[in-house]
């Protein structure tokens, strides 16, 4: 029977700090972990029962994200096989990497504008940064 | 939620003498979730489990589970419904072997194999007599007769009472193991332990002094109250605050529709420190005492 085969286990947490609803905060971590490919198509993932006991959360949480990522395209649930992650088409995928990227780059425009920096300012940092990182990325890279 | 309530009361009370009263208690629990009934000492969460099982009558009101009423369909109501009661079950001389065995005349899906690895993982002793075992043990070895009994409805009074934290731990799990097998499973139990309200529970059906207070879905209460450390105290009123902490600043008021509350706090430009949400806990004391203050007033 379902119940008694071995439950997946994905590496969520609930912060009871953080002001988003805990399903959302559900939905925007799993469908971090598919995007970045730590949840491969077709790995399963817990019951809504299951992933609820792990989170301490209620079963009306996990239906609601799953509900949500499943409208989205993120995963299925197939009858007697339980919720996996889907197949997402490669433009799509880029398209929510994207996605992401334009809205932190967005938010710390934002930041720079509230400290009062010109777009001058905010090129150079933006610039210092690129070249910050790209060295330590390769250094990483190096060590190992 | 739709279909058939698994269990549903309406208006239904019971008194014992002058001194307690329970109800009106008007409750509806659709198939497929997990409710603890929370409330202090002789709220009348007891005589609330034994209604359902038909131990106690109601003085007045409705009470059906799994679309029956007793007495005219007490047999196929039982055949389907798994019960842990508070006390002991009655019979200290049998052994886990010979209860289970007993029990299984009752139960027309009751499952033999199931019992039996129940046992084995709770580590009990299958020919020990019931009452040689440790209180623990005892709460145990019920919880494993009702899970094999192949229900559908698990009615659980206080089943972790005196069971060490490892063991609880694995009683919650077979909770979640029994949810996860099969639709429409539902599970009732009665606990003073938070930990198990926030572990499994759906919902929580808050009793106080043998009135009830609703039947409250536990995230919902999660997302909506929350408390707000503040740079200044608020002028006038703000909705959905119910308390104000501390002469501040920086003052800390705790609200229940944290939304509406945010909304006003920016409106009057208070800065807000720090919000997070509420402890369970500190949500249900706060149902429950208001109550008691309406009650007073």
């Amino acid at each position: 029977m379902n119940g008694e085969s071995t439950q997946p286990h994905v590496p969520l947490h609930l912060s009871m700090d953080d002001p988003e609803p805990m399903y959302r905060q559900i939905e925007s971590q799993l469908r971090g972990f598919i995007l970045s490919g730590v949840l491969q198509p077709g790995t399963r993932l817990p019951t809504i029962r299951a992933l609820a006991h792990d989170l301490s959360c209620s079963v009306i949480t996990t239906r609601r994200a799953y509900e949500d990522l499943e409208r989205d395209g993120f995963i299925r649930t197939r009858v007697g096989r339980g919720t996996l992650v889907a197949e997402i088409p490669e433009e799509k995928m880029s398209a929510y990497r994207r996605e992401a990227v334009d809205g932190a780059l967005r938010e710390a425009v934002r930041a720079g504008r509230r400290a009062g920096l010109s777009e001058e300012e905010l090129r150079s940092i933006f610039e210092e940064t690129l070249q910050g990182e790209d060295t330590s990325v390769h250094q990483g890279g190096t060590t190992s | 939620m739709t279909g058939t309530p698994m269990i549903s009361l309406r208006a239904i009370r019971k008194s014992y003498g002058d001194n307690f009263e329970l109800g009106p208690v008007d409750l509806a629990i659709e198939p497929g979730y997990v409710v603890a009934v929370v409330g202090s000492n002789e709220s009348g969460k007891s005589t609330l489990m034994r209604m359902l099982m038909n131990l106690v009558q109601p003085d007045s009101g409705e009470l059906m589970l799994l679309g029956g009423t007793y007495p005219d369909d007490e047999v196929a109501i039982k055949q389907r419904v798994g019960y842990v009661p508070e006390r002991s079950l009655g019979h200290d001389e049998m052994s886990a072997n010979s209860l289970g065995e007993f029990v299984s005349h009752w139960y027309p899906r009751w499952d033999g194999r199931r019992y039996e690895d129940l046992l084995e993982r709770a580590r009990i002793e299958p020919n020990e007599e019931f009452g040689k075992h440790s209180r623990g043990v005892q709460r145990r070895l019920a919880f494993a007769l009702a899970l094999a009994s192949g229900c559908e409805l698990l009615l659980l009074d206080e089943p972790t009472a005196g069971v060490d934290p490892f063991a609880r731990r694995e009683m919650l799990e077979e909770i979640t193991r029994f949810m996860d097998g099969g639709v429409g499973r539902t599970v009732l139990f009665t606990t003073h332990v938070m930990e198990e309200v926030r572990r499994v529970a759906d919902y929580v059906a808050l009793l106080v002094d043998g009135e009830f207070l609703g039947l409250h879905e536990k995230d919902a209460l999660r997302d909506r109250w929350k408390s707000f450390w503040l740079d200044r105290e608020p002028e006038g009123e703000i909705p959905g605050v119910v308390e104000v902490v501390g002469d501040g600043p920086p003052t800390r008021i705790v609200s229940d529709s944290s939304e509406e509350t945010a909304k006003a706090l920016s409106a009057q430009d208070i800065g807000i420190v720090r919000s997070g949400r509420l402890d369970l806990e500190e949500i249900l004391s706060h149902l429950m005492s208001r109550k008691q203050e309406r009650r007073r007033a």
